[in-house]
């Protein structure tokens, strides 16, 4: 219903109430005005409503509109609400999983505080250490400055064994060199040696044959010669009144020839035996030895023999083999001087190059150097048999024995001059 | 024979040796009674009263025992040895006559207790005078044990 109508219909009802009517109708008036206000008001408010209504009705298009765009964008979102969902299955899978990861995260965080203690504690020590080691340090620091130093003084030592170093490897240069040229000279000498030792091979087996021969010819040839001279003996003293005088003579040629044939043998036999005889070396007092043989051996009533017998240096040797040397010697001295009137023999000695030279010197008859060669040698003789007897073998004897001590014998002589033999031995040094 | 009065036993195989040797010994005067054999063996078959020699009276031995060292069969220096082992024989005198002293033999020979060893010298007049020298001695001069 309108709300003039109502209006209308209050209007007669007041109408019909006149007192009440006219005050209803001032009431009316005012309510009139009122609501013409109101009404205006009301149509203003209408008008405004109008607009808004059509303010409302832009609003509801613009919401149906933006509905249309609200359900898309919803479909949109169901959408993305499904991925969503399936993201959050699948994120609910990768949650299951970070918990188990988690899970076995803290069992490891457990572990690690375990070993974090340990690290801690090894850290603690480790500290400790650090604190030893800086002490150290220090030390080392101290030291290390005097070994610079030192190194210093090293270097210098170093430059001065490097210059050295270098006259070092020069002289191994030129030893090198030496070396290899010994190197020559010793293969040659091993092949020398070795031809040496064959040849001494030899030589031993030689020697021993010799000996061999030697004492068979000692022993098989003595049994005949003795038996020429004892059967030649037996002529000449059972059958002397069947020979005239040269026949007699003829017999004591055959037994002095025999005789002599002995000595030889038993000259060549001492000879030969020289040569294995075992040597004992001593010290030999010569002068001592010397005075004993001229005692001995040289005893002449009528001192014929003039001695000048220096002091001798010692040596050392075979005392009977040296004895043997000097025998031979002065027995040929006084032998070879025999004819002069008064026999002169000096004996004597010097030193030279670490040999001791000892001499025999005579007056007697000498010998030509012209047959020297000769002179040492077995059986050889440079006087005839009439003149002075002999093998010749005496010499041949001091050269082997002189031979035998390292020694050398030499001798020098003028026909008719006199002689002088010299021997060297070996220095004493004590 | 029964060699009863055989006083020298003198073994050497050189029959010019041997010759020299008993003229030497006879002609000094000293004993004609030697006995020479030539070789060793026969001369052990001499003192054992063996072989030839069985009928010896081994009790009564000679004097003096003469032996050359090189001898056929058994040498001198084993007959040296064989006797001088035996408790029958040792006492006898036994004399080394040998041409050389370059024998090697000679310490082996005082070893085995040889009671002299004589060089014959070469020289003939040396050589009786030696030998003569050698009967004086043994035949006279020593003692023989009975």
């Amino acid at each position: 219903m309108n709300s003039n109508d109502e209006l209308i219909i209050a209007n007669k009802k007041i109408a019909l109430h006149f007192i009440e009517k006219a005050k209803l109708v001032a009431e009316i008036e005012a309510a009139t005005f009122k609501l013409a206000f109101q009404n205006r008001e009301k149509e203003e408010r209408a008008a405004e409503l109008t607009i808004a209504n059509i303010e409302l009705a832009f609003q509801n298009g613009e919401k149906e509109r933006r509905a249309a765009e609200l359900i898309v964008a919803n479909q949109e979102l169901t959408f993305q609400n499904r991925e969503k969902e399936e993201r959050a299955a699948e994120l609910l899978v990768a949650n299951i999983e970070l918990a188990f990861q988690n899970k076995e995260k803290a069992k490891k965080a457990g572990e690690l505080i375990i070993a974090n203690k340990e690290l801690a504690f090894q850290n603690q020590e480790k500290e400790e250490r650090a604190a030893e080691l800086l002490v150290a340090n220090i030390e080392l620091s101290f030291q290390n400055k005097e070994k610079e130093k030192r190194a210093g003084e090293l270097l210098i030592a170093n430059k001065e064994l490097a210059f050295q170093n270098q006259e070092k490897e020069e002289r191994a240069a030129e030893l090198v060199i030496a070396n290899n040229e010994l190197l020559i000279q010793n293969v040659e000498k091993e092949s020398r040696a070795a031809e040496l030792i064959i040849v001494n091979k030899e030589l031993e087996y030689l020697n021993k044959e010799l000996e061999a021969f030697s004492y068979s010819v000692s022993h098989d040839l003595r049994s005949p010669i003795r038996a020429i001279s004892g059967f030649t003996k037996i002529l000449e003293e059972d059958y002397a009144d069947k020979f005239d005088l040269e026949g007699v003579k003829t017999l004591q040629s055959i037994i002095h020839n025999s005789n002599r044939m002995g000595v030889l043998i038993d000259d060549l036999l001492s000879f030969s035996k020289l040569g294995r005889k075992e040597m004992i070396v001593s010290k030999i007092d010569m002068t001592a030895l010397v005075k004993s043989i001229r005692e001995e051996l040289f005893q002449h009533p009528e001192n014929r023999i003039e001695f000048n017998v220096k002091v001798l240096p010692p040596s050392k040797g075979d005392e009977s083999l040296i004895r043997q040397v000097w025998v031979n010697l002065i027995s040929n001295a006084v032998k070879f001087s025999r004819n002069r009137p008064k026999t002169i023999i000096d004996i004597g000695a010097y030193e030279e190059n670490k040999f001791a030279v000892y001499f025999v010197k005579d007056n007697g008859a000498g010998f030509e150097m012209t047959y020297y060669d000769k002179l040492f040698g077995v059986f050889q003789r440079l006087h005839s048999q009439r003149e002075f007897e002999g093998t010749g073998i005496g010499l041949a004897i001091v050269q082997k024995i002189i031979q035998r001590h390292n020694g050398v014998v030499w001798a020098e002589s003028k026909l008719n001059d006199g002689a002088c033999f010299y021997f060297s031995l070996p220095i004493i040094t004590d | 024979m029964d060699y009863k009065d055989v006083e020298i036993l003198f073994a050497e195989d050189t029959i010019a040796d041997a010759t020299l040797t008993i003229r030497a010994l006879t002609k000094s005067g000293l004993t004609s009674k030697i006995h020479h054999v030539e070789d060793g063996a026969e001369a052990l078959d001499f003192i054992y009263g063996q072989g030839i020699y069985s009928m010896r009276d081994i009790q009564k031995n000679p004097k003096l025992i003469l032996l050359d060292l090189k001898m056929p069969k058994v040498s001198g220096i084993q007959v040296l040895e064989k006797i001088k082992v035996d408790p029958n024989f040792r006492s006898i005198p036994i004399v080394i006559l040998t041409s050389s002293k370059e024998d090697p033999d000679i310490k082996q020979c005082y070893a085995l207790g040889v009671n002299s060893y004589i060089v014959k010298p070469v020289d003939s007049n040396n050589f009786f005078q030696s030998l003569k020298e050698l009967g004086v001695y043994w035949m006279i001069l020593n003692q023989a044990p009975l």
